[in-house]
């Protein structure tokens, strides 16, 4: 049982994944506590769908997937929001409609090329397993602006999440914070594609920042462990996939949602006094 | 003209594709209509993802996928209900966790198998060309019932969608509706998701109902007008697919080419609709019953 585990450990390869992991896992966790308190939680897997055909084009030209992806998303971010003006619509409504549009456009792209089905799977699924050392180096960077800026803009990011009107009136401007995170998610969101793959980030930029509040209530604490939680699921899911022999990208999301899962039942157990509920 | 419109129909297969895509825009145009309304292009999203691991279990172990499917859908309802209601999660919250978790499952699953890659492709995007005779009797047998339940609940789902108060003061009871829309919604997903694959379902549910419901005046004709758009989309979807694949040599995913057009299709609506309201003078008579709602609601 441990021996597949012990031998793999002692590889380059799966030494460089778990670095990756504990980065990614860090980052989304602490971008998650935002996203879950501005109600983002759709609007995350939107990008991560609609970033899928900026990552087709990126590999059909030969350029970065990283540069397609997040290109990509900007264009959908604009276009969400010039749509959004329409007051005819919902945005609900409007961002499933966006969603399912790009990532048919991603497929089409993808099926008019022939082959690159293993690619193909690697950007949906994730492939941790060949990340290299630049591969590290890029997430590293992402990770450390994404968290700099989160603990720069704390006090701005969560008065405006939870007062807009007030953080109006003292001065902030709201257009601003609100591009600001809403970059951040994204940059994030790419930076999570190597890892796990565009249709599984949305468990790491949500479930272990669900987690933390479970556990806690303020936000500063929530964001510090949900760093904390997503770099262990990161980790363990990491290893149950060595030693279990199943995709890597999904053993990652997978024990983010059973530390959730434990979290859940052990917090519901231990409830004595009426809580408020955040966010 | 004809030739380029009916040409493509000639071999069995591809008579199915049809007859399979509209059943869809009928099931997809109903069922999608009360979703935009209520807002729940969410909750379809994440039953997409949710019916995955049920496919994938179903898949690996060689049992009907419409069984796998079915009792997933109903495992994901249930524990969205469960969930929702804890605090400090939410609807958001729970809808996130599910959507992630089931998709993790599919594809853990799916990594076991040998043909991983072939088979997640498949479960992925869908097989709309291999649809045989059975599908499409499931299919229309699903259409059928989740179209006499709607019917059935017409009334009370309208009133529920835009003023849940007064539902609640003449006795309706919400939560009965609601999931009846819930099961139904899941029944619609697992219809679609053999054919046009795990990721696109919602495209089926949510785009013709969006574009609908830009231009309709109640929710009935909306109906008509969505089933007419996902119908008239379909078609076109597979005629373009089949012509660039057989005769230019371009191969084209048939389902996503469908919700290419249907998504330009929508973009084109939202376009006149807004040309038409900001160059003709909106009369009150003449805002729709949707529009009023949203008023009403802001």
């Amino acid at each position: 049982m441990m021996r597949p585990l012990l031998d793999s450990l002692g590889e380059p390869f799966f030494q460089r994944a778990l670095i990756e992991a504990v980065l990614v896992g860090a980052m989304s966790g602490a971008v998650g506590i935002h996203v879950l308190l501005r109600r983002l939680p759709f609007f995350v897997v939107a990008m991560s769908h609609a970033t899928f055909p900026g990552v087709v084009i990126a590999s059909m030209a030969g350029v970065s997937l990283f540069a397609g992806g997040s290109a990509f998303a900007v264009v959908v971010v604009l276009l969400l929001i010039a749509l959004g003006r329409q007051q005819s619509i919902d945005d609900t409504s409007l961002v499933g409609v966006i969603l399912a549009g790009s990532f048919a456009v991603g497929i089409l792209l993808q099926s008019a090329r022939s082959g690159g089905s293993t690619e193909l799977s690697a950007f949906l699924v994730g492939s941790i397993l060949t990340v290299s050392a630049g591969d590290i180096a890029s997430t590293a960077a992402t990770a450390a602006a994404v968290l700099l800026y989160l603990a720069g803009t704390h006090k701005e990011l969560v008065f405006t999440a939870f007062d807009p009107d007030g953080a109006r009136a003292a001065g902030y401007r709201l257009r601003l914070v609100d591009a600001g995170i809403l970059s951040a998610v994204a940059v994030a969101l790419v930076g999570t594609i190597p890892a796990v793959g565009t249709l599984l980030a949305v468990a790491l930029l949500t479930v272990p920042a669900l987690t933390a509040r479970l556990w806690v209530e303020r936000i500063g604490p929530a964001l510090v462990l949900a760093a904390g939680l997503g770099a262990v699921a990161g980790v363990f899911g990491l290893c149950a996939s060595a030693v279990l022999d199943i995709a890597s990208g999904g053993a990652i999301a997978l024990a983010a949602a059973a530390l959730f899962g434990l979290s859940f039942v052990v917090t519901s157990l231990g409830r004595r006094k009426p809580e408020v509920a955040l966010g | 003209m004809s030739e380029v419109l009916f040409g493509s129909f000639r071999s069995p297969y591809m008579q199915r594709a049809l007859a399979q895509v509209l059943l869809l825009a009928l099931l997809g145009g109903v069922v999608g209509v009360h979703v935009v309304l209520r807002r729940l292009a969410f909750v379809t999203e994440a039953l997409q993802h949710t019916v995955f691991p049920g496919i994938a279990v179903a898949f690996l172990l060689g049992r009907d996928l419409l069984l796998g499917a079915v009792v997933a859908a109903v495992v994901t309802v249930l524990l969205l209900v469960a969930l929702s209601r804890a605090r400090r999660i939410g609807q958001d919250g729970a809808l996130a966790l599910l959507t992630a978790t089931a998709f993790a499952a599919g594809v853990v699953m799916v990594s076991r198998g040998r043909s991983y890659q072939h088979d997640l492709t498949v479960l992925l995007f869908g097989r709309i060309l291999t649809v045989d005779g059975r599908q499409l009797v499931e299919t229309g047998v699903l259409a059928v019932v989740c179209t006499i339940v709607l019917l059935a609940l017409h009334k009370e789902l309208v009133l529920l969608a835009f003023d849940e108060v007064a539902a609640a003061a003449l006795g309706y009871r919400a939560a009965v509706v609601e999931i009846a829309l819930n099961v139904v919604l899941a029944l619609v997903v697992v219809a679609a998701i053999r054919s046009v694959g795990t990721v696109l379902v919602v495209a089926f549910v949510v785009t013709p109902a969006a574009a609908a419901l830009l231009v309709a005046r109640s929710p009935a004709q909306a109906m008509v007008l969505a089933v007419g758009f996902a119908a008239v989309s379909g078609w076109i979807g597979l005629v373009v697919s089949f012509d660039l694949s057989v005769r230019r040599g371009v191969d084209l995913a048939s389902g996503a080419t469908i919700v290419v057009v249907m998504t330009g299709g929508f973009l084109a609506v939202l376009g006149g609709t807004s040309i038409y309201r900001s160059t003709v003078r909106r009369r009150p008579g003449r805002t729709s019953r949707v529009d009023r709602a949203e008023a009403s609601a802001a």
